[in-house]
């Protein structure tokens, strides 16, 4: 008897002590398997979904530990440098997509197989800014000349994608009035009934250059000046995965990049001016890149990207004529289609330069002066100078 | 360091769990104080000294107090030096609570009502500073009344207080409840499955939940077009992350103190499932509540004295709760406001619904700092300030959060765990549980480090108290 009662405790210790085996064995090797990884994995200094540097882990100094710089520093180092972290992010956005259900990730949205910004609320202190900054540019270089000035605002995807699909829309026809309000010298020009959804990448905030023909037509329009009309499409890429598709980290398909050329273009010279007003100093490129299409961001393909300053020169353009556009990163594959009445087009983008430092590049006389930005970087107009 | 973050996941707690494992048992308790240590100083390393320094202070005291104890004539005379002592250890430890916590309160307050202009002090607060002095003063009030011998061993007593599990943000776990396991404290298979379940609970709760009502309530708060409807969600939404983001914590440290070994008593038994705001007490931060009644309340006279003796009990307790949470004035009239129901509950039963709402609207002066701009957050509640019923913004905030919405209300009752209970209990249930059990947590894990991944700096709400 005593025999049997001490076998059935035995059993009944046995059966308690490995109760919770499964769960331990089954959770703690998941976890001392990443933990090997965040030890054993080599740094990686670039993130290409997210187009950021990563943060590194810190050098170990007592300074450091004393001031707390090498914990803050270790912290987001821990985040950026962990193992699968484009896996990771991605089943986060799943979860938030599916499981929350939540509206947006990150301030982009889904819809219609479109990757879109949420721009609400309009900003209107922000756009009143941009229109600041405009005028103070016209009074400094255009008032007294006889300069054409032209003005125009890029929708945002969400413009014609938001309300169908149930999310807030920035107010588009306000957002022109102010700025139009801040430059009443401006002849306004109005894109939206000249593009559409397919108008922009499905993975990009950018529009699609193949896209733009009738925008072109009217901005060259109202300018008086002539469109192409031996445009050719060529793909450049079956591969562009659009900035929000790294901010969203949602699995989404490639989409390819088209361009738009001729003879005219393939003369043209494009010459960055980087901080160097003398052009016979620069050495010209082409108006796309195609190196740009296996770097940080493909889109950097028409005209180079973000640039500060760049002059144009078209030898099939007329001489006399110059057009000067002040743009953002959207004008980089607007600004080709326009090319063919002027003999040279410069191109500022003032994120990257002073107003101030103008001069240096052109002087006013009597130019066809665009101003063309989007709506997304009017309502968050801090960076302009 | 916080226990929301990969830093901790998955650099700290494995080498620390290794070493546990590796070393011989009489050394387990220095690789746990060691480790403490680490991870205290992980964020400010300046006020290791301090946590010393009080570590010290109390040992002696209770050291000192014993000593006095043993030289006493009987068992229930307690000498006056034992009592010089108790106070000396208990003031030396308010005053360093004080001055890093209060002094800039009452300075700032002082020139406001004097005009003065006394300039602040700007010290840091040292993180877990109100968990780990009122631990302190539990043990010499304890060692006093004989409640607990001493620890003799500084190296036991200073894991105690310092044991990271429990060290930054509570449950405050008395020294009663921790001396017999000093010694004796060791993990069983049983015992690490369920530490690694209440772990992961508790992380799911931060992070999945807490984390994202708070970004709700960040979206609120940024808002251009507030709405009463807007107004209503975020009062629930910071009644959700607070109880979520606190219960997570405090089910880390339960879980985390169970992998080693140790049992730590509950701090939260479903709050919002209340019947009145007594009840509410007995389940919202249970270390906290039960401390106040032990160590303040009872010694006041408690309930058993006259009327007045008894509301001057309830408003002292409330005064120093509402205080214990910030040196701020919002924290006081939120503590004040909970003496006043008390008080009103002795003559009116409210309805289970009212005592909600009273807590959801009470946590809106502990979340604005500003008490106008609480005064101007409830108003719009309830219609006052001419605000809409909703916005544009609104709706969309409401559609994009609305499962959480309804996650969070289901979490925060016990629906879950009484449907396992129900399930468990049926054979093939049993049986299906257990088989599911490995794939839920392994899932809640990869979720919540995926949350983490992507947004890396997750504070814990009560941190800052």
């Amino acid at each position: 008897m005593k025999k049997k009662e001490k076998e059935q405790n035995i059993e009944k210790r046995v059966s308690t002590s490995h109760k919770g085996l499964p769960v331990v064995l089954t959770v703690s090797i998941v976890w001392i398997l990443l933990a090997l990884l965040c030890f054993l994995k080599p740094e990686q200094a670039v993130s290409f979904q997210e187009r950021r540097l990563l943060n590194q882990f810190p050098e170990l100094t007592l300074s450091g530990i004393r001031s707390g710089a090498f914990m803050e520093k270790y912290e987001k180092a821990a985040a950026d440098q962990f193992p699968f972290r484009e896996t990771f992010r991605s089943l986060r956005a799943v979860s938030d997509q599916y499981m929350f259900r939540k509206k947006d990730i990150h301030g982009i949205y889904y819809a219609e197989g479109y990757l879109a910004e949420l721009l609400y609320p309009l900003d209107e202190d922000s756009v009143a800014y941009a229109g600041e900054r405009t005028r103070q540019v016209y009074d400094t270089y255009m008032k007294e000349t006889n300069v054409k000035v032209y003005l125009a605002v890029v929708p945002d995807k969400g413009y014609y994608l938001g309300e169908d699909n149930g999310y807030p829309v920035t107010d588009l026809s306000r957002m022109k009035e102010i700025m139009q309000e801040a430059l009443p010298e401006a002849r306004l020009i109005s894109l939206e009934d000249t593009l559409s959804l397919s108008s922009y990448y499905r993975t990009d905030s950018h529009w699609r250059q193949e896209m733009l023909g009738e925008s072109a037509d009217r901005v060259l329009e109202a300018m008086n000046a002539e469109p192409f009309t031996d445009l050719e499409k060529q793909e450049a890429t079956g591969s562009f995965r659009g900035v929000y598709a790294g901010q969203a980290a949602l699995p989404v398909e490639t989409e390819p990049i088209f361009f738009l050329t001729n003879d005219v273009l393939e003369d043209c010279k494009v010459y960055d001016m980087q901080g160097n007003p003398d052009i016979t100093a620069v050495s010209p490129v082409g108006i796309y890149q195609p190196e740009a299409l296996t770097g940080r961001d493909p889109y950097e393909y028409y005209l180079s990207g973000n640039a500060a300053v760049l002059i144009i020169e078209n030898p099939a353009g007329d001489p006399e004529r110059e057009l000067v556009v002040f743009r953002d990163s959207f004008g980089s594959s607007l600004i080709p289609l326009l090319l063919r009445s002027y003999g040279r087009v410069t191109v500022i983008d003032t994120r990257y330069v002073k107003p101030k430092a103008l001069g240096d590049y052109v002087q006013f006389q009597d130019q066809d002066v665009l101003f063309i930005y989007s709506s997304l970087l009017l309502n968050k107009s801090d960076s302009l100078q | 360091m916080v226990f929301a973050s990969l830093t901790f996941l998955y650099w700290f707690l494995p080498v620390v769990v290794l070493l546990y494992v590796l070393v011989p048992k009489r050394c387990k308790n220095v690789v746990l104080l060691l480790a403490s240590l680490v991870f205290f100083g992980w964020g400010a390393v300046k006020t290791l000294p301090l946590l010393g320094a009080s570590i010290l202070i109390a040992y002696g005291v209770g050291l000192g107090m014993d000593m006095c104890h043993k030289r006493a004539r009987s068992k229930q005379r307690k000498s006056k030096m034992a009592k010089c002592l108790l106070f000396l250890g208990i003031g030396l430890e308010l005053a360093a609570l004080f001055y890093f916590k209060y002094a800039d309160f009452f300075i700032e307050n002082i020139n406001r009502f004097t005009g003065l202009q006394l300039s602040l002090l700007h010290v840091m607060l040292p993180v877990g500073i109100s968990f780990y002095t009122f631990q302190m003063i539990s043990y010499m009030a304890d060692v006093y009344c004989r409640k607990q011998p001493p620890q003799k061993n500084l190296i036991d007593f200073a894991m105690y207080i310092c044991l990271f599990t429990q060290l930054v943000a509570g449950p405050i776990i008395r020294y009663t409840d921790m001396a017999g396991q000093l010694k004796t404290h060791k993990t069983s298979w049983e015992d690490a499955a369920a530490g690694l379940q209440r772990i992961l609970i508790g992380l799911s709760k931060k992070v999945l939940l807490a984390d994202i009502f708070g970004e709700f309530g960040q979206k609120m708060q940024e808002t251009s077009s507030p709405s009463v409807i807007l107004l209503w969600l975020g009062a629930i939404a910071f009644a959700l992350q607070l109880y979520f983001d606190f219960s997570g914590y405090s089910d880390m440290a339960v879980g985390l103190g169970r992998l080693f070994g140790f049992r730590f008593p509950e701090n939260f038994r479903y709050p919002y499932c209340a019947d009145s705001i007594q009840d509410f007490w007995r389940r919202w931060h249970i270390s906290l509540g039960t401390w106040f009644r032990d160590y303040v309340y009872i010694p006041l006279g408690g309930s058993r004295c006259s009327k007045w003796k008894w509301i001057r009990n309830v408003f002292v307790v409330w005064l120093l709760t509402g205080f214990w949470h910030g040196a701020e004035w919002n924290f006081i009239v939120w503590g004040l406001v909970f003496a006043i129901l008390l008080i009103l509950e002795r003559k009116i039963k409210l309805p289970r619904i009212l005592v909600l709402l009273l807590v959801v609207l009470n946590f809106v002066v502990f979340q604005e700092t500003d008490l106008s701009v609480a005064v101007f957050r409830l108003g719009g509640m309830f219609g006052l300030g001419g605000l809409p019923l909703c916005s544009e913004e609104g709706w969309y905030l409401l559609k994009s959060y609305g499962i959480l919405f309804l996650l969070g209300g289901i979490g925060a009752t016990p629906l879950c765990r009484q449907c396992t209970e129900k399930i468990r209990s049926y054979k093939w249930g049993g049986i299906l549980l257990r088989m599911a059990e490995p794939v839920v947590y392994t899932g809640l894990l990869i979720l919540s480090t995926a949350y983490l991944v992507d947004d890396s700096y997750h504070p814990f709400l009560y941190f800052r108290f």
